[in-house]
């Protein structure tokens, strides 16, 4: 039971901080068409996680 | 892994946090396999684990974020100077709506597919196309092919240190001190790069791009900084070697590999010696404990490298190390004439070739 209510509380606060933080996509195409429909500019990251 | 941190930062921006509004007026991508990717578009210093980009649907790029020094990858990464840029995004993005942003060549495509050697080494076996195999496979490519100018791809993104410019990292591009050469020029504390060699840069990452295109036999360059709201152009001379980089974190680069360091002599060494002042005549400053077993060279520490292959000076290096680097390919071999305990010996040296390479 400890264990389960460890875990909760080192989880929920992710998961929280998930819901408020910014949208992002994954898909590079996706992207160049959501910029154009809503004439926003992209912001890109790189990121190599090997 | 290098970037965690700011990586973190960035991706868990709370909407609400300055960064977090600034985004909010972004469409947001992460990207984590080159796979599909324009690296011809996206042409960067490969060896950044992390690296950002603010363009447009359109795929105009309007600044890049990111870079790095060699000593350590996350000097020049600050939320509040990435807020900065991305509200400069903000504004370009703007003009270029309303027509107003002059048009730029787009560079040409290069997709990782077209690449002989990533087909061969990543897609064939099912593997992650890293980052920093993209620029080593293609110098891997250039020295197969003849082509490779060791001067401006191996040694990429030059230290802007090295010309006195230290920045206010959170700041952006304002100066925080300027020394050297920087200083020589009239740049001084507070002011504000704006353009490098007549290309407008928001950010450290368009400055080490910028710099990085370069002649490396460049005697000068051109900085603007925008000074209490007024351009001000400085011709900035350029230090002998203001190029050299350490090669270190580049770990599977096409360098060979020497199994020792060196310091140049000073004037008075070479007097001592006999050598000529030009010499690129160096002293053995460090040994990799696994010289001897793969058998690279027979260098000892204080050893004095005088010539290489009978070559004593050279117009870019100032170090026997720094010549065999720019001029021979790894696993060549060479030969050494070193002075010992007062006395000139001749010694081969044959350098290491890293094993993904063979």
């Amino acid at each position: 039971m400890m264990r389960i209510i460890a875990l909760a509380a080192l989880l929920v606060p992710a998961v929280f901080a998930q819901e408020q933080s910014i949208d992002w996509l994954s898909d590079y195409r996706q992207a160049l068409a959501v910029a154009k429909a809503a004439k926003k500019p992209i912001f890109l990251e790189f990121r190599c996680e090997a | 892994m290098e970037g965690r941190v700011f990586d973190a930062q960035v991706v868990l921006s709370p909407k609400d946090s300055p960064l977090g509004k600034v985004l909010n007026e972004y469409v947001c991508v992460r990207v984590v396999r080159m796979d599909d990717v324009d690296v011809g578009l996206f042409d960067r210093d490969w060896n950044n684990a992390i690296y950002f980009f603010v363009l447009n649907g359109d795929e105009r790029i309007y600044m890049r974020y990111g870079g790095r020094e060699s000593k350590s990858p996350d000097t020049y990464n600050s939320l509040d100077s990435l807020r900065i840029a991305l509200e400069q995004g903000l504004v370009l993005h703007k003009q270029y709506l309303q027509g107003h942003l002059p048009a730029t060549p787009r560079p040409a495509s290069l997709f990782p597919r077209e690449m002989p050697l990533l087909v061969e080494r990543t897609f064939a076996k099912r593997q992650c196309v890293e980052c920093h195999l993209i620029g080593d496979f293609q110098n891997i490519q250039r020295e197969r092919d003849g082509v490779l100018d060791k001067l401006a791809q191996l040694y990429r993104s030059p230290d802007i240190g090295k010309i006195g410019i230290s920045l206010d990292v959170p700041k952006g591009l304002v100066v925080k001190d300027a020394t050297g050469s920087a200083a020589a020029a009239g740049m001084k504390a507070g002011d504000r790069i704006s353009a490098w060699n007549a290309v407008p840069v928001f950010t450290f990452g368009d400055v080490q791009y910028r710099y990085d295109k370069v002649d490396r036999k460049a005697k000068s360059i051109n900085i603007t900084v925008d000074r209490s709201g007024q351009p001000v152009d400085l011709s900035v001379n350029l230090p002998p070697r203001w190029w050299w980089t350490d090669l270190r974190f580049r770990q599977s680069s096409v360098d060979p590999r020497l199994d020792f360091e060196d310091r140049p002599l000073t004037a008075d060494e070479k007097q001592k010696l006999g050598l000529k002042p030009d010499s690129f005549a160096s002293r053995v400053k460090y040994i990799a404990e696994l010289a001897k077993i793969r058998k690279t060279h027979d260098l000892l520490l204080d050893d004095v490298i005088v010539a290489v292959n009978g070559v004593e000076r050279d117009e870019f290096a100032n170090t026997a190390e720094l010549y065999l680097k720019l001029h021979t390919s790894a696993g060549e071999s060479a030969n050494l004439e070193v002075i010992r305990d007062g006395k000139r010996i001749a010694m081969l040296l044959k350098t290491h070739v890293l094993s993904f390479r063979k």
